[in-house]
């Protein structure tokens, strides 16, 4: 796939030993490309990169093959959808107008910017009888679906979101996480996310960048990212001692699955399901094995020995 | 109608009651009164000074706020509202007489008083509005493609007039009652009466054009707070 955005040689002087330093990354259209770091990691800075928030000292930024330098900003800027941390929603405009501020900049007709209001609240879970709200009516987490909503506006194929889902509870940031996967498979859009929870991260990413001081350190699948021979730091950051289970979670049953009959009066799970789930059932019933199965019927066992593809070779 | 706004109106009516000539001359039976026809007509040229005074003054202190809260402006933001304060430290009959040579007698010098006077006000309460929006707004609305203009127009703008309002009234309020030094420098103001009683030794004028300026002030105060309150009443009721 071609590279939607693609930074080469890029450094970035803040003059005070911030920045970023050599940066080559390209990401593939269509990715969902995760940075995640610790905080002063560079993330942010490389995000805003791409509208043109932040001008590199040298190297260049290209978004679907062309120079975003040669670009007009204010142009470009519209056809990148923004949402971050703080939300930013205008508290002088309604919930509706705050997510039409870029189609109705575009000179959209008044039918089709309510339409495409109204299909965005459908699509991000807000209840219609808000558009008319303004945003100090508004909870936490609607704000942030308002804000994702207002990025997703005037249908941009490249989305930024700095820490997103930050200023939210536990609970409703686990809903919106799976709202932006489910978004971004329906859509195919290019995604890049900034985030400093490993968690978000695995879940979340197609492409994984993993920044330290202004550089990137590793970059891969959550995969390739978490196996043994990754980088201490970058396994560190990614769940220290919780990583293997975390990689777990991102295995599925049938990738481990071999023909053959389990130890008799093994507990069933479906083929679909997570490797970090088959432990779980594993642990609960004290098995070593699980019958696993496909539409109801087994198709072969699981033992213990083949989670995380330790079996085979 | 708003509460607020019934006490200075009130005021102001029993005011211009008791400067006008019926209630002076049964107040100071042997001393020659002014008429209330004559004190009319110069309310009103005392209330036309003090508006154009009050409104180059506040259009002068927006336009200098909105500009020295621009990034391109921002060096300016000191010298600029040190300026202000210096001018706001200039006693009004001062300024008026320190532009009696240039600009001559009448109304000149005193709305060029007036405007020194009412600048400070406006545009401190102009430069803490902008700073009251909130910043997340600002950096979301250059991110997602605003232009400079727009910003102004669509984010800026329509949070920032709002909070104007108090300044606007103490500046309006300010004019109404400095606007009487006009007449030292010759300016049909309410100035006038006070300026005749005090050459006269005449306390009845004195004591009507000091009550006229007075209640000019307190119905103007009184006119702003109920624009505001129609104004805070019209603000941000959800709609749909």
């Amino acid at each position: 796939m071609a590279a939607m955005i693609r930074f080469a040689g890029i450094s970035v002087n803040f003059g005070d030993g911030a920045g970023l330093r050599d940066i080559d990354l390209d990401v593939p259209e269509g990715a969902l490309c995760v940075l995640v770091g610790t905080s002063g990691a560079g993330k942010s800075t490389l995000m805003r990169l791409v509208n043109r928030l932040v001008v590199p000292s040298a190297g260049t930024v290209t978004l679907a093959g062309k120079d975003i330098a040669t670009r007009d900003p204010v142009e470009l800027r519209r056809g990148i959808g923004y949402a971050i941390q703080s939300v930013g929603l205008f508290p002088h405009r309604t919930v509706a107008e705050n997510i039409a501020i870029i189609p109705a900049l575009l000179g959209w007709e008044k039918r089709r910017i309510t339409e495409r209001t109204d299909a965005l609240m459908t699509m991000l879970q807000l209840d219609p009888a808000l558009a008319g709200r303004y945003p100090h009516a508004l909870s936490g987490g609607q704000a942030q679906r308002v804000g994702l909503a207002r990025a997703l506006a005037a249908d941009p194929a490249v989305l930024l979101m700095d820490e997103p889902f930050g200023a939210v509870d536990p609970i409703v940031r686990r809903a919106l996480r799976r709202e932006l996967a489910a978004i971004h498979r329906e859509t195919g859009k290019t995604i890049l996310l900034v985030t400093h929870d490993a968690e978000e991260a695995l879940e979340l990413a197609t492409l994984l960048v993993v920044m330290r001081e202004g550089r990137i350190l590793a970059q891969g699948s959550p995969l390739e990212l978490t196996a043994m021979a990754a980088d201490p730091f970058v396994r560190e950051l990614l769940g220290g001692a919780g990583l293997p289970l975390r990689r777990l979670d991102l295995l599925h049953v049938r990738d481990a699955v071999r023909p053959g009959e389990p130890e008799a009066m093994a507990p069933e799970i479906d083929a679909d399901a997570s490797q970090l789930d088959a432990l779980r059932l594993m642990l609960e019933h004290g098995a070593t094995s699980l019958v696993v199965t496909e539409a109801g019927s087994a198709v072969g066992a699981l033992r213990f020995a083949d989670l995380d593809g330790r079996g085979r070779t | 109608m708003s509460r607020p706004a019934l006490l200075p109106l009130g005021l102001g009516l029993l005011l211009a009651l008791l400067a006008s000539g019926g209630a002076a001359s049964l107040l100071w039976p042997e001393a020659r009164v002014m008429d209330t026809p004559r004190l009319l007509s110069l309310a009103g040229s005392h209330a036309r000074l003090a508006v154009i005074g009050a409104g180059i003054g506040i259009v002068l202190g927006v336009a200098l706020g909105l500009l020295v809260t621009r990034s391109l402006g921002a060096p300016w933001r000191r010298p600029v509202d040190s300026l202000a304060a210096a001018a706001q430290a200039v006693p009004p009959m001062v300024a008026v007489a320190l532009a009696l040579p240039g600009f001559g007698f009448g109304a000149a010098p005193t709305v060029i008083a007036l405007v020194l006077y009412g600048l400070m006000p406006v545009l401190r309460g102009t430069i803490g509005a902008v700073e009251a929006v909130p910043r997340a707004a600002l950096d979301a609305a250059l991110a997602i493609g605003l232009t400079p203009a727009q910003i102004l127009r669509q984010v800026e703008w329509p949070l920032v007039w709002p909070l104007l309002l108090p300044a606007l009234r103490s500046a309006v309020t300010l004019a109404m009652a400095t606007a009487a030094v006009g007449a030292l420098a010759g300016a049909a103001t309410l100035g006038t009466p006070i300026v005749i009683g005090l050459q006269m030794q005449n306390e009845a004028m004195l004591f009507q054009g000091a009550a006229a300026t007075a209640a000019l002030a307190f119905l103007a105060d009184g006119a702003m707070l109920l624009a505001a309150g129609f104004q805070s009443r019209g603000a941000l009721p959800d709609r749909r």
